[in-house]
């Protein structure tokens, strides 16, 4: 488990962070979202020994991350600008990183090589943004971390490779129990694959969430009304639309206890539609003056 | 694999030696060439430029005079490269978030780059090291001693130069800044009297060499190169041949105390850059100075430098009279400005941008007001450097050169207490009269004559005590007012000064001069119209030489050196005397002796000698003594030839410098009765 208090981080007066907290549970794939310049880099550089907050505690399974050797030898983590010495092959970085990674396995990075296909004998430099992520991938997966801290992880990296290292992040999720947190500002990016949610925002979390509760906790219905009428005054509706006879509403409650309520007005057709991850956020924060628009690109 | 010990990693190290190999590498097999050379040298010509470097204590002599002067300078130098490599990650925002995630704490981190920097420092001296007394082994032996010796210097000089470039590397957070900086340190103490001192040289009359080097243990290269020396005592003896020859009897590195002291100063600088390293923040990459209480010692310390570097430099453009001292305020509006253009140069490079002029307005006032105080301060002489003289007491020597308008100038080291108490009253004259002498304009037309006075409190450190230096002006209006000026010339024809002047070079403790001839040269022939010369005999030249030193006790030497508005040319001879004497210096490590001329600059006042040069049949009816009054009117006269004024000793022939032809005549004679050792003339 991850767990973040009240983190501050300042840089010259201005608060990145502004008493962040968070809490990752264990085995569970986190996204924190946020727009640019929310934070996310920064409290990643925390959680993972680089920065030293001014304030607040940053704790893996209890231990603080800051100096400690054993602890942080159990997380790896990937850049969004990832680092490799400018005359390094991958598999020199692989000797590099095995030097100092205990659990790193050298089957898991034989096996690895027929997913990601690159020759590791190249300089990285000479590897393209996108290859250059893949090795990233390559070696943070072959040191077998208990936590993986990723930092828009899949920027640069095409469609079917996004697939492949999603695919390889989740198998170790469920297989080792791995502790994902992963930051991005796209969130039909994290929809697919996290199943906790936290909204970060001028060094602020504004939101936390497991995916279910969000789900669970509001719906959209189309529903079509006899003689074609308007949707009722005394519904409780967050958003509504028409289009022709159907009305499209968004309400903060089960489908089931909506459809309950809609029952009343005896309508020709009610419809419960799943929300995406985006229209959750857009509804839940719409009466706020958040930019929510930057975090749904 | 991953250490057991969390202070060391393996890995790093490794990956560092063998990231930079190209830097040790290339240092090492460029250290490596000497030796070999050396060898091949010793293989080829059977001895290294005459020395055949047998004995141990001779190894041991090149071993020290490494140490004391090319390893400070080349530690200097290669240490700034080290730690760029063992610590340029800390420049870089992608390494430093790479370094600091990995598993391995920032002790780890500084304990393994630091070693690992030290091994790349070492390897190349230890690969030179080890094949120069592997050579040397095969030629002559070793010298335990010396080599151990050598061993522990260039350790604590390394160590000393990598700490104090590992102390700066953690003050900034780029590398073109570390490069700067690591000079700065280096260089900044010495850099900064310097500064000042030129400042006084400025506003002060007389002072233009006060830089005493008070502060420059703070600037360790140059302290080092200065006070590290190798002492070698020789014995004389008579070898097998019947030769005298020196034998090295014992070796010593003078100071090397100070390595040790430096080593501990470099343990300091260590634990100093482990503070700044435990505080520095990951986010500092990039940063001009990434230390947050250092920013305004840069801001401040820019704008001072600036104040004083620039404002002399502006000051020199805009206002500066080259012969007078200069004035408090036009200096202190150059200062002012200089400081808030240096001041304003540090804030953008703080801020790393260009708009730092709104929020800075007190910092800048500040720096306008400290910059004109400054300068206000340095003028008004607090210390009264101006007018301060040395006690009688205090002065063991004084060493002083005059020089007139005309004629050869007078230079002379001078232990005697009489001597020197004359120099102090000149000097005291010269001061009293300050005022006058230091101005822009005198009535009528005026020359200077040139007045440089060192004394030593200690005979022993060549570098002298306290110097002064006085342009003084010249004319017949000031000769007759001044007496200072009076006193001057008087000093110039003293007999103390005169036999100094002239028989310096032949007499002391240690040396040991036989006279063994002479010649008169640009003697002219009326018949011939051409300059003649007369080599003279032994005892000729010991009849003149009598003579000569008559003169100099009669005061009779050195009195056209003022002389103004065509006097010179009266009084002064064209002609050259040039006694020779055979001299061996007592104690040197070369046996033999070596051939040394006196010059001598014979006038109308010169009685004795013109007496003795004619009573000796060297100057007859056919030989004449011109002066260069005479000889002018003569090729006026003779040959059509316009006036030109020749100044022998300027080194200038009307207007330009003497043809390229010319002989001297060191090198066109064998000088009569002159013994040459052989082995001098290589």
């Amino acid at each position: 488990m991850i767990q973040v208090t009240n983190t501050v981080k300042r840089f010259d007066g201005f608060a990145a962070l502004d008493g962040v907290s968070l809490s990752v549970p264990a085995g569970s794939v986190y996204g924190l979202v946020g727009p640019n310049g929310a934070g996310k880099s920064t409290l990643i550089r925390c959680l993972t020994g680089i920065y030293r907050p001014d304030e607040g505690e940053l704790a893996f399974d209890g231990q603080s991350v800051w100096e400690n050797e054993a602890l942080k030898a159990r997380i790896a983590a990937i850049a969004d600008d990832w680092y490799y010495f400018p005359q390094a092959s991958i598999r020199d970085m692989c000797r590099f990183y095995r030097g100092f990674y205990p659990n790193f396995s050298m089957e898991r990075y034989e096996k690895l090589k027929e997913v990601f296909e690159i020759d590791e004998r190249r300089p990285l430099r000479r590897l393209s943004k996108g290859m250059q992520k893949q090795a990233a991938f390559w070696l943070t997966l072959s040191a077998m971390p208990d936590y993986l801290v990723l930092d828009e992880p899949v920027d640069g990296l095409d469609p079917v490779m996004r697939r492949q290292v999603w695919s390889l992040v989740l198998g170790d999720v469920a297989q080792r129990g791995t502790t994902v947190l992963v930051s991005s500002h796209n969130l039909r990016e994290l929809e697919d694959v996290c199943d906790h949610v936290g909204i970060l925002d001028h060094g602020k979390v504004l939101l936390e969430r497991s995916l279910a509760q969000l789900q669970d906790n509001m719906v959209k219905l189309q529903v079509v009304f006899k003689d074609g009428g308007d949707v009722p005054g005394d519904l409780e509706v967050l958003h509504a639309s028409k289009v022709g006879r159907i009305h499209t509403l968004i309400m903060r409650m089960s489908a089931e206890e909506a459809t309950h309520r809609l029952a009343v007005y005896e309508p020709m057709l009610v419809d419960a539609v799943p929300l995406t991850l985006e229209e959750i956020f857009i509804y839940e924060l719409g009466g706020a003056d958040y930019a929510v628009k930057d975090i749904v690109l | 694999m991953r250490s057991k010990t969390s202070y060391f990693n393996g890995t790093l190290f490794k990956k560092n030696l063998a990231r930079f190999w190209p830097l040790w590498g290339g240092a090492s097999a460029i250290g490596a060439l000497f030796p070999l050379a050396f060898l091949a040298i010793l293989i080829r010509e059977g001895s290294f430029f005459g020395e055949t470097m047998s004995d141990p204590l001779d190894i041991t002599r090149c071993y020290y005079e490494v140490v004391a002067w090319i390893i400070p300078t080349i530690s200097l130098l290669y240490a700034a490269l080290c730690a760029l490599a063992a610590w340029g990650w800390l420049y870089n925002p992608k390494s430093v978030g790479m370094y600091h995630s990995l598993p391995v704490t920032r002790k780890g981190l500084f304990v393994t780059d630091f070693l690992s920097g030290m091994s790349m420092m070492l390897i190349p001296y230890a690969v030179t090291g080890t094949l120069c007394v592997a050579v040397f082994a095969v030629v002559g032996g070793l010298d335990p001693v010396g080599l151990g010796v050598t061993i522990l210097s260039v350790l604590g000089l390394s160590f000393f130069f990598f700490a104090s470039a590992t102390a700066v590397a953690f003050i900034t957070g780029n590398p073109f800044a570390f490069a700067g900086f690591y000079f700065i340190f280096h260089f900044i103490a010495a850099g900064l009297e310097w500064l000042v001192t030129l400042l006084t040289t400025m506003f002060y009359f007389g002072v233009e060499r006060s830089y005493q080097g008070a502060i420059e243990f703070l600037s360790p290269t140059m302290y080092l190169t200065r006070k590290l020396n190798v002492d070698t005592v020789y014995t004389q003896i008579l070898n097998p041949e019947g030769w005298e020859q020196a034998v090295l009897e014992s070796v010593t590195l003078v100071n090397g105390w100070l390595i040790a002291v430096y080593t501990l100063v470099g343990v300091v600088l260590l634990a100093f850059a482990w503070g700044l390293y435990r505080r520095r923040r990951s986010e500092s990459a990039g940063d001009v100075v990434a230390v947050g209480w250092m920013k305004p010692v840069f801001r401040y310390g820019v704008a001072l430098c600036a104040a004083l570097a620039g404002g002399m430099a502006l000051y020199g453009l805009f206002f500066e009279d080259y012969r007078t001292a200069a004035s408090a305020l036009p200096m202190a509006v150059c200062m002012a400005v200089a400081g808030l253009i240096g001041y304003y140069i540090a804030s953008m490079l703080l801020a790393k941008s260009l708009r730092v002029f709104r929020g800075t307005w007190k910092g800048a006032l500040a720096t306008l007001l400290a910059a004109v105080a400054l300068c206000f301060a340095v003028a008004a002489d607090p210390l009264g450097m101006e007018t301060w003289i040395p006690r009688e007491e205090q002065v063991q020597q004084v060493r002083f050169w005059m020089r007139g308008w005309n004629g050869p100038g007078v230079s002379v080291l001078l232990d005697d207490p009489a001597a020197i108490r004359q120099v102090l009253e000149v000097h005291r004259a010269i001061v009293a009269e300050r005022e006058t002498l230091d101005r822009d304009h005198f009535e009528g037309e005026t020359h200077y004559a040139y007045f440089d006075l060192d004394y030593y409190e200690d005979p022993e450190d060549f570098s002298g005590w306290v110097n002064r230096s006085y342009n003084l002006p010249c004319n017949d209006i000031l000769m007759d007012k001044s007496e200072a000026l009076q006193k001057l010339a008087a000093l110039a024809s003293d007999p103390l000064i005169q036999e100094a002047n002239i028989f310096d070079q032949i007499s002391g403790e240690n040396i040991e001069a036989r006279l063994t001839g002479g010649y008169a040269a640009r003697l002219y022939n009326p018949e011939t119209k051409e300059m003649e010369q007369v080599d003279l005999t032994l005892d000729q030249a010991k009849a003149l030489e009598a003579a000569v030193r008559r003169d100099v006790a009669a005061g009779n030497f050195g009195r056209t050196l003022f002389m103004l508005d065509g006097r010179y040319e009266k009084a002064a001879y064209t002609a050259d005397l040039d006694l020779y004497y055979s001299v061996t210096y007592l104690g040197r490590p070369r046996a033999g002796s070596h051939s040394q001329p006196v010059s001598l600059t014979l006038s109308v006042y010169c009685t004795e000698t013109l007496k003795a040069l004619e009573d000796l049949g060297v100057v007859n009816e056919s030989r004449r003594l011109l002066t260069y009054a005479e000889r002018s009117a003569l090729e006026n006269e003779e040959k059509g030839i316009p006036y030109t004024y020749e100044d022998p000793y300027s080194g200038y022939y009307d207007g330009g410098f003497y043809p390229a032809d010319m002989v001297y005549p060191e090198e066109a004679y064998v000088y009569p009765g002159e013994e040459v050792d052989a082995a001098l003339l290589h």
